[in-house]
Parts: C-alpha cells; sequence; structure tokens
C-alpha cells in the first residue's frame, strides 16, 4: 500500500459502515459473549452467570457500532468485521462442541 | 490532541443526526426519570388520607394475615404484607383480584386490611394511585402509546434512542478531543449565543460522560433484553438451562399453617443484618410452590432493584431459598450484574445519590434541549451588515418549534397530572382514570401551540406554563391545608413536602427562564428563530443538503 492511499479521507460510506455496525457489530457480540459463556470462569453451567453473559452483548455491540467510521470505506468496514465474525462464530462452536 | 479532520467531519454528521433524531425522546426519558428517582414521595404526595397509618404490635398484624387469608381466597394467591407504612399503604396488608400484570390496569382496585378499634379485622376497598407508575412509563416510553408483542412499543423506540444517544455519546467525545483541554469549563457568555450553548453542552456532557455511558448501555439492554436472552438461548445455551429454576414441592399446603409474619420478618433480618424489611410479597401460599420475597432497604449498599434488595423466603419452614438478590450476599456472577442495574436506578448511597441522579436526570434532559439548540443556531442564517433580515429555512424553524414544544410539553403535562390528582379528588373522581387524558391534553396543546405561535413566543410562553404547573403544586397542597372544605389535603412527612419544595424552586427556575427567553425574543438578534420580530414569510422548504454539512 503506497503513501498516498494511507493518507486519502475516509469516505463517510454512510449505508455500509452503518449497516456493519448495526448487524455485523450485533453477531459478533453474541458471539464473543456466546465464547464467554462456555469458556469464561466458571463454564457454561455457572449458576447465575447467564444473565452477566446477556449484559455483555450492549457494550460490545454499541462499541463496535460507535467506532465503526473509523473504517476507511465501507467495504473495509464489513471486511474486517465479517472476518471478525467468522473467526469469533468458528470460535464459538469450537468450544460448543 | 489532534484527530484528522475527515475523522471529524464523519463524527459531527453522525452527532448532529444521532442526536437531532433521539433528542426529543431523550428529554422526555431523562426527565421522567430524573422524577422517578422519588417514586415513592410522589406517590404518597397524591395519595389520599383513607385511613390514618396504623402502627399494630406484631401480634396483631399476624392476626391480619391469618383473618385475611382464613376470609379473603383472593389472597391467597399473592398479597403484600407492609412492614414499612407511609401514607399510601396505612394498613398492613393489602392485595387485589388477579395477578399483577405486566401492563399498567388503570381501573385496578385493591384492598387493605387492618385491625378496627375492637380488635376485629376491617376491610376496605381502594384503588392506590398509579400516577408514580405512569410517570415511570412516560420515562420508559416517552409517552409513546401502543404494544408490540407483549411489550410496549415505547420501549423499543426508546431502545432505539439508546443506541442513538452511545453514538452520540462516542463521536461528541472524539470531536471535543481535540480543544478538550482548551474548551472545558471554559464557559464563555457574550453575544456569541452559539459559542455559549457549544459551552454548555460540553460541560454537561463530559462532566457527566460515565454516567451518561451506564445509562444509554442499560437503556439498550432494558429494552432488547428478552431478544439477547432469545439469540443466547438458540446459539449459545441451547441444551444447557440457562437459570436453575427453585425446587418445587410435593404437596399443596395450607394456608393456616404459615409461620407468623413476625416470625419470617426476623429470619430476614437476621440474614440481611443493617437492612431494613420494608415488605413482604406473600406469592402461592397454597400452591407446590410458596415463597414470600422479602424487600429489603438499605442505604448503605448496592441493590438490584429501583429501591430494595430481595430475600426469598419460604413461609412454612422459614427457610431462606435465595439471598441472591441480597446485596453482598450473592455468588460472584449476580453480584457482578447488580451494579448495572444500581448505576441505572441510582440505588446505592440513599438519599445523596438518590438527589445526585436527579440532578444528573434534569442535566441530561438540559444537554438534548442545548443539543437542538446548536443544531438551530448552526443552521440559522445571519443578517448581512445592512443587508435585509435573511428568511430561516423552514426546517429549522420546525425543529425549533417541535423541540420547545415537545420538551415543555413533557414537563408541563405531568406537573398538570399531580395537580389534577388532588383536585379531581376534591370533585369526587379519581385520578387513575384521568391522568392519561390530563399528559396528553396539555402534551399536545403544549405542541400545537408551539407550531402555531412560532418558537420565539412559544418558547417564553410555554416556559411561563410550566412554572404555573409547578407552582401549583405546593398552592394545591396549601389550599387543601388551610381550606379543609375542599376536601384535599397536605400531608407533612417531609418527604412530601420535599416534593412541594422542589415543585417551588423548579418553578422559580422556569420563571426565570421564562423571563430570559421573553427577553431574547423581545431584544435578541433579529437574524435568529428565537426572534418574536415579525420576519418575512417562511420559504419553501430548502432543497436537500448534504448530510454533514
Amino acid at each position: 500500500m503506497n503513501a498516498a492511499a494511507k493518507r486519502a479521507p475516509i469516505r463517510p460510506d454512510w449505508w455500509s459502515k452503518t449497516f456493519a455496525g448495526a448487524v455485523l457489530g450485533a453477531t459478533l457480540a453474541f458471539a464473543l459473549a456466546g465464547v464467554f459463556a462456555w469458556v469464561g470462569p466458571g463454564g457454561i453451567a455457572a449458576p447465575d452467570k447467564s444473565q452477566f453473559v446477556m449484559w455483555l452483548i450492549a457494550p460490545m455491540w454499541l462499541t463496535v457500532f460507535g467506532f465503526v467510521w473509523l473504517f476507511r470505506s465501507g467495504a473495509q468496514a464489513l471486511l474486517w468485521l465479517g472476518g471478525a465474525n467468522l473467526l469469533a462464530w468458528g470460535l464459538l462452536f469450537w468450544v460448543r462442541g | 490532541m489532534k484527530i484528522r479532520s475527515d475523522i471529524l467531519r464523519v463524527y459531527q454528521a453522525v452527532h448532529t443526526w444521532g442526536g437531532i433524531c433521539a433528542g426529543m425522546l431523550l428529554f422526555i426519558g431523562f426527565f421522567g426519570g430524573a422524577l422517578t428517582m422519588f417514586k415513592g414521595p410522589l406517590e404518597r404526595w397524591v395519595s389520599a388520607p383513607v385511613v390514618p397509618v396504623q402502627q399494630l404490635a406484631p401480634a396483631q398484624v399476624d392476626k391480619v394475615v391469618a383473618d385475611v387469608l382464613a376470609q379473603y381466597p383472593a389472597a391467597r394467591e399473592e398479597f403484600t404484607l407492609h412492614v414499612a407504612r407511609h401514607e399510601d399503604t396505612p394498613a398492613p396488608v393489602s392485595w387485589q383480584a388477579g395477578e399483577s400484570g405486566h401492563e399498567i390496569d388503570l381501573g385496578l382496585v385493591r384492598w387493605q386490611a387492618t385491625l378496627d378499634a375492637d380488635g376485629k379485622l376491617a376491610v376496605t376497598q381502594q384503588q392506590p394511585s398509579l400516577l408514580a407508575e405512569l410517570i415511570d412509563m412516560l420515562h420508559r416510553t416517552g409517552g409513546i402509546p401502543g404494544t408490540l408483542g407483549e411489550e410496549y412499543l415505547g420501549i423499543y423506540v426508546m431502545g432505539v434512542a439508546g443506541i442513538l444517544y452511545f453514538l452520540a455519546l462516542v463521536s461528541g467525545v472524539i470531536l471535543l478531543l481535540p480543544t478538550l483541554v482548551k474548551d472545558f469549563f471554559a464557559l464563555r457568555p457574550g453575544k456569541n449565543r452559539k459559542r455559549f450553548w457549544l459551552d454548555a453542552h460540553n460541560i454537561l456532557g463530559i462532566a457527566s460522560l460515565p454516567f451518561h455511558i451506564v445509562i444509554s448501555c442499560t437503556v439498550v439492554v432494558f429494552a432488547f433484553h428478552d431478544q439477547f436472552y432469545d439469540g443466547l438461548r438458540g446459539i449459545v445455551y441451547r441444551d444447557q438451562p440457562m437459570f436453575s429454576p427453585p425446587a418445587i414441592g410435593a404437596t399443596p399446603r395450607d394456608a393456616a399453617k404459615l409461620l407468623p409474619a413476625s416470625e419470617l420478618v426476623r429470619r430476614v433480618q437476621q440474614q440481611a443484618p443493617g437492612f431494613e424489611v420494608t415488605e413482604l410479597l406473600y406469592m402461592g401460599v397454597e400452591s407446590p410452590r410458596p415463597i414470600v420475597r422479602a424487600a429489603v432497604a438499605s442505604p448503605r449498599h448496592v441493590v438490584q432493584a429501583a429501591e430494595t434488595g430481595f430475600v426469598i423466603v419460604q413461609p412454612y419452614s422459614g427457610a431462606i431459598l435465595s439471598t441472591s438478590m441480597l446485596p453482598g450476599q450473592g455468588n460472584t456472577w449476580s453480584s457482578l450484574v447488580a451494579p448495572f442495574f444500581a448505576l441505572h436506578f441510582g440505588s446505592y448511597g440513599g438519599m445523596t445519590v438518590r438527589w445526585l441522579y436527579f440532578a444528573f436526570g434534569l442535566a441530561g434532559a438540559a444537554l438534548f434541549y442545548t443539543g437542538n439548540l446548536l443544531w438551530i443556531e448552526k443552521r440559522r442564517k445571519n443578517q448581512l451588515k445592512n443587508g435585509p433580515l435573511p428568511v430561516q429555512p423552514r426546517r429549522t424553524a420546525n425543529i425549533a418549534a417541535a423541540t420547545v414544544g415537545v420538551c415543555l410539553g413533557s414537563m408541563a403535562g405531568v406537573g398538570a397530572c399531580l395537580v389534577a390528582a388532588k383536585w379531581l379528588h376534591a370533585f369526587g373522581a379519581h385520578g387513575n382514570g384521568a391522568y392519561l387524558t390530563v399528559y396528553y391534553a396539555v402534551f399536545l396543546a403544549c405542541v400545537a401551540w408551539a407550531f402555531v405561535r412560532g418558537a420565539a413566543r412559544a418558547g417564553s410562553e410555554l416556559l411561563w406554563a410550566c412554572a404555573l404547573a409547578a407552582a401549583a403544586i405546593p398552592a394545591t397542597s396549601l389550599a387543601g391545608a388551610l381550606i379543609p372544605a375542599l376536601g384535599m389535603w397536605a400531608h407533612t412527612s417531609p418527604a412530601t413536602l420535599g416534593v412541594d419544595g422542589t415543585a417551588l424552586l423548579l418553578a422559580a427556575a422556569l420563571a426565570w427562564a421564562a423571563r430570559r427567553a421573553a427577553r431574547r425574543a423581545r431584544d435578541g438578534a433579529a437574524d435568529s428563530v428565537w426572534s418574536a420580530l415579525p420576519a418575512p414569510a417562511l420559504v419553501a422548504p430548502e432543497p436537500a443538503r448534504q448530510v454533514g454539512t
């Protein structure tokens, strides 16, 4: 990547970035909360843990959503968050057995 | 700190549009939320003194419970023993027909039982005031009527507003970072109105930022927790139980063999030293799974509900079934979750934190109000030197009118409901049936007024209306105290006097704001939407602008 491309201003790409933040941010948060439920302290059967797991979703989702416009373009946002989703969901399916 | 200008530009747009779309709803949410900090005192203030608050010996209370259960089968499903008694809970035992459902039942009838002078059971029927419940609902739904599935539609709308609110917070902080040190706490009054409002907006936002982050996250969870749980159940937990159900006993029970209430209170007290047991909610005493949910209050602990923590007791054996909702005694996970609730409800630190949250709530409402003012000022067309008076865009004038009408309308509406509660009682009617009519009538009238009169004139007029509604609250109490023939009342407990006193202070503040608004409309710059000078006719809607300009 050359220097000129790096300095190109970020594009707003309102629709694709907002979609990435709202939808891919949410699915990512679900998968990460799920991974925490299985491999986090106490494992899946720890009493009263599910409520805490549920509370994890909103902050993670909103954080991703809030910073999604920092991606240089909508395509970048979809690509990176899509990749993170694949990883997180793969991890979830793996730990869930 | 330096931030690239292209990033600032994008986040400026996120901030503006997130704020404008959610601002008015959030104003109502914050104003209502500030009031729910004092739900108890408000409920006590509007509750007519039907029976004097009675102090009974523990043995007498046990007799009331036993007699009620023997004579009123409806109470065996669910009844409440009020250990702490106030103006709105004068009798020790109360119950209602049917289950306490999800939606507010405006025709709700409740029975309350105590002992008469001869020591015999005395049962009266009453319609408990639901005003505080309705203010809480206004807080949670923004006053949007209707249901979606089993939930209020407004709760989901508020959840979406909560998301926009979080985005506005993130973008607001990003925007402020480059000039944080220079601008923070620089309140520059003077000729430049926009500069002044921006400084005020920044101070309010940054000074209470942690509070706002917590509120926005919790609002999203409160709105969508069912969907979150469903999602987790479907993809994460599947066959694993998410909650461990309490054990179910085998046989139906005989209500005559319940442990005395005083004994249950004693056991709960043992379990929760330092807490005050405020009420016992008996559920299904004749079912296979009879439980008593004891509410315990302590100003020194973080509690799970809005005001109290809970201890679950078995009412026949007195066995403690669960302390996971008792602060400091739950397991790690539930004690990690409790602060989320407490931080939203302000239910830690007793009265100090309640007042702090009340102030934060009003400051939050002011944050959205000033945000809208900034949007309006930003789009203002300035008059060139000696040039003709510019025409302000219709869109800007509309947002100004809506801001004034919706925000001030919700405040005037709530004030009118409080006053109506006492006056309706004076004329033999009950407030519950009328609250919604009174609120929406006042609210919609204010919105209509703002659009008809224009933001500049309506601004000070509606502020006067709010001041009047607030002043009518202590005035009504005073009238009730001075002229008993009116059939009203004035409670004298510190909590209810606090309602009168706070309303009086708010009335003074609103009257001051009304005078300032009137002065600006009269003497302020003529090229503003806030100027009452006859302006040239508004132009047709301006052509669509590029987002972010």
